[in-house]
């Protein structure tokens, strides 16, 4: 289905699915961190703050910061085996974990709307990932 | 939303999908041609640099808005960088993927406007 060699990628730690994985699970901790850290030094008030630059103030944002660097280094290692047009779609998983994280965590409202719009993006990530999961039986 | 913040999530959004694509054809290059050459070096920085320019903006703006509202708007990112994947990078792009990505779209989307 694609043209991109599947096979010939690495198991263990090197399984590019696994990164996908790390990548999501890091993006997922960073969002909250950062959540966390950019409302601890909101100046809402200074034109300076839409720049986002003063975040750094906040060690949340640091934490979150190599957490980000860490799901890039995976990231970059998945692109490698992976084509954009399957992996991108799936590490958008984390669009469904933020929202239900907001909600478990953060005590943030969701509504009936929002909760359709997850169940949407839940059966769009089935369909990109059963070709996936076929093809991995096969090998 | 005011102008402004719609102009900083348009402009995060964009640097976000072109980074993506650079830093793919980053990947393949490596691939064939290693790790130590000025291509691969200067398509990786270009990404990195995108994706830097991004993050700050989303920064700013995770200052004046709730996560669960702001975030989604990256799920227009996955049609943008799908569509973008076939037509500059040449994968294959068949219909499941398609009206998977398309999904995932629209739910990211609604979970945005509700």
């Amino acid at each position: 289905m694609t043209k991109q060699p599947m096979r010939d990628r690495p198991s263990g730690f090197g399984n590019p699915w696994l990164q996908l994985t790390l990548s999501v699970v890091c993006v997922f901790v960073s969002e909250f961190l950062l959540k966390r850290g950019a409302t601890d030094v909101a100046e809402p008030d200074s034109a300076f703050s839409w720049t986002g630059i003063n975040g750094l103030a906040s060690p949340l944002v640091w934490w979150a910061i190599l957490l980000i660097i860490a799901s890039f280094i995976s990231w970059l290692y998945v692109l490698r085996y992976i084509p954009i047009t399957i992996a991108y779609p799936l590490s958008r998983v984390v669009d469904v974990l933020v929202p239900l994280g907001c909600w478990i965590f953060l005590g943030e409202f969701i509504s009936t709307l929002r909760w359709c719009g997850i169940a949407l993006v839940v059966i769009g990530l089935a369909l990109v990932a059963k070709p996936v999961a076929q093809m991995e039986e096969r090998l | 939303m005011s102008f402004l913040a719609f102009f900083f999530i348009v402009v995060s959004l964009l640097s976000f999908v072109v980074a993506q694509l650079v830093l793919k054809k980053a990947m393949e290059f490596s691939a064939k041609s290693g790790l130590h050459n000025s291509r691969f070096i200067s398509l990786i920085s270009m990404g990195i640099a995108l994706m830097t320019i991004s993050f700050f903006l989303t920064l700013g703006l995770l200052q004046r808005f709730d996560l669960s509202y702001l975030y989604p708007f990256q799920g227009l990112s996955v049609i943008f960088i799908t569509l973008m994947a076939a037509t500059v990078l040449k994968e294959k792009l068949n219909l499941r993927l398609t009206i998977g990505a398309l999904l995932i779209t629209a739910g990211i989307l609604l979970v945005s406007l509700s």
